[in-house]
């Protein structure tokens, strides 16, 4: 008591105080001792490294097409061996890493931005503005996915560069799903007192969503988001097997699998495709262990 | 109380012929096929510096009746008059900027909390909103309010999981203070709370009545608490007010015959004093489908014919004793 009122910046003394019982340091300490997600998140996180420096320090070409050393096996020089245009497989795995995370993770993050704007009006507000935003999110959730992408990529390939049209076109067809969840949310914890509480002591609409509700619900959210970026990730690899995903010059995972096309790569060259495939399986993998790692954490009756 | 009743003092709310209304809505149009009458027809009015008591069984219409004074829901009808200005139909800016003069103390400790929130938090965000100052310029009055409050100003720093009901119902009476209110809405404070605990809160809303000139709007379904707290008591049945009346009178002499169930139906201490229990037969009606005539009458012993037909108004039988009731008039 005495020290609570010396010190008059709060954030210092929090530091200084042994017992804190947030709610988020709680979830944060029950993480940190789940080791299967612990360890996913290791995994995880070096990829994301690999992705992000790798390519500084890759020797290989891959833009050029090296008809020296087609389809190489593994080798010293060669790591994971060569594709049928002889370029470095691994080279191509560190650059495509890089395709693949970026399109995940900003189609991740598009997805929760506007699923979570979308469902927390209309799960607040209720009534017709319900309606109306659940009526659009029912329109996104009833488009044909794969259709709609194919189309739309077509139509803005060279609008915009690269994998961002990729990112631009899955997010705005894929975060029905999320909005839904995030206004059932909002439409149960609107209902506690201290939402009413809020609004009697005159805190503004706009701040009782982002300051009350949204810290509540936020564990249903970030675990949406780990799910959403297996997903776009498997979107991309999809999408890109299928050939209207990332334009072919830019190595994803994805595209290097369009290789095993080929019956011949895919019986007797298994060191192109099998790299590129274990790849998305472990992030895969990694990804929702990590969101059942938090999911678990979040929950306040798994108490471990 | 400690206040003089005798003394005529002005009104500080007044409530004329209040109704909410819930849509009852049905079919695949979501057609409104009914109204649940939650509220119907609610007249009182309060003045400065008094408590004044809200009794009924549950689902009568007190806490609607409450939530709907601080327009926390929209009545379907009737005034709000709010030292002397008509709140009923204000929105948005108008009605925030006025919310600082009444605020409310919530009946679930638990949930009227928001866990996430760090103590200071919680009690700093009214005067956040309305003296635009930040959390940590703040910092000291909160802990003064958290002292006056009897809490240790270290709660600031602990989350509103980390203490008990009445701990926490302290922490709520505290946010409903910070802004120093003219009005305090209690909606059953303690009837979530433990009995030794209930008496410690209510005798700190007492005290803090005192010091700062509160007016209470106490609203409970415990007749001995509200008798305890109050100085003026409103009998509630069915969404609307049966009896209305200082708190002696009340039960000295009850005059409408379901205040005289409920009064008959406090427990009474000394095992050899005989005392006749009016037990009520059947349940209260469905207030989407109330009786004609005076609501009590199914389940009233006194019912006449006109019971039947003519919904009672209240009228002021005695000096300061309003009832509505057909048996007076």
């Amino acid at each position: 008591m005495v020290k609570a009122s010396l010190n008059t910046d709060g954030q210092v003394l929090i530091k200084n105080k042994q017992k804190q019982f947030s709610p988020w340091k709680l979830a944060r300490k029950k993480f940190l001792k789940n080791k299967i997600a612990m360890t996913s998140l290791f995994v995880f996180v070096s990829f994301v490294l690999i992705a992000v420096f790798g390519p500084l320090f890759t020797t290989h070409d891959i833009t050029r097409i090296n008809f020296m050393s087609m389809n190489l096996p593994p080798s010293a020089e060669h790591w994971f061996g060569t594709d049928t245009n002889g370029r470095d497989i691994f080279t191509r795995m560190v650059y495509g890493a890089r395709t693949s995370l970026l399109i995940g993770l900003s189609c991740m993050t598009f997805i929760i931005v506007i699923g979570t704007i979308v469902g927390a009006i209309a799960g607040y507000n209720g009534g017709k503005i319900d309606q109306i935003f659940m009526r659009i999110t029912d329109f996104v959730l009833n488009f044909p996915f794969l259709v709609f992408v194919i189309v739309l990529n077509t139509i803005l390939v060279g609008k915009v560069s690269g994998v961002w049209t990729l990112i631009l076109v899955i997010s705005l067809l894929s975060w029905g799903g999320v909005a839904r969840i995030v206004r059932s949310r909002f439409l149960s914890e609107k209902e506690n007192e201290y939402v009413l509480a809020a609004k009697s002591i005159g805190t503004r609409p706009i701040k009782i969503i982002g300051k009350h509700i949204l810290p509540n619900v936020a564990s249903t959210i970030i675990v949406q988001a780990t799910l959403m970026l297996a997903v776009t990730i498997v979107a991309e690899a999809g999408l890109s097997f299928l050939g209207s995903g990332v334009p072919a010059n830019i190595p994803s995972w994805g595209n290097m699998l369009f290789e095993a096309r080929d019956s011949d790569v895919l019986r007797n060259k298994t060191w192109i495709w099998v790299p590129p495939a274990a790849a998305i399986t472990i992030t895969i993998l990694a990804i929702n262990f990590i969101g059942e790692g938090i999911k678990d954490a979040l929950n306040p009756k798994s108490r471990r | 109380m400690s206040n003089n009743t005798a003394e005529k003092r002005e009104v500080l709310l007044e409530v004329e012929d209040l109704k909410t209304y819930f849509p009852i809505k049905a079919g695949f149009f979501q057609r409104t096929v009914g109204h649940v009458k939650a509220v119907d027809g609610v007249s009182f009015q309060i003045h400065n510096g008094e408590t004044f008591g809200l009794v009924g069984e549950s689902g009568c219409g007190k806490s609607t009746t409450g939530r709907t004074l601080l327009k926390l829901m929209n009545p379907t009808d009737g005034k709000i008059i709010f030292d002397g200005q008509d709140i009923s139909s204000l929105k948005g800016k108008t009605l925030r900027a006025i919310r600082k003069d009444f605020q409310m103390v919530f009946q679930d400790p638990y949930a009227s909390l928001n866990p996430m929130q760090m103590v200071g938090d919680i009690v700093s965000e009214p005067l956040v909103n309305f003296r635009g100052k930040s959390v940590k310029e703040l910092k000291e009055e909160v802990m003064d309010l958290l002292n006056k409050v009897g809490l240790p100003s270290d709660a600031y720093y602990k989350y509103a999981h980390e203490f008990s009901g009445g701990q926490r119902q302290r922490i709520g009476i505290a946010r409903a203070l910070a802004l120093r209110p003219k009005l305090i809405i209690a909606d059953e404070p303690v009837s979530a709370l433990d009995v030794s605990v209930q008496s410690q809160v209510l005798n700190l809303l007492k005290e803090l009545q005192n010091e700062f000139q509160l007016t209470f709007l106490f609203i409970a379904h415990d007749l001995s608490v509200v008798k305890h707290m109050s100085d003026r008591i409103a009998v509630m049945y069915l969404g609307g007010i049966v009896e209305v009346t200082d708190k002696n009178s009340i039960f000295a002499e009850p005059l409408h015959p379901y205040t005289q169930a409920l009064i008959s139906a406090i427990p009474e201490p000394d095992p050899r004093k005989k005392k006749q229990r009016i037990i009520l037969e059947g349940d209260v009606p469905s207030p989407a489908n109330p009786p004609t005539g005076c609501p009590f009458h199914p389940r009233c012993s006194h019912a006449m014919k006109e019971c039947m037909e003519v919904k009672p108004t209240l009228k002021e039988v005695k000096a300061g004793h309003n009832v509505a009731c057909h048996l007076y008039n």
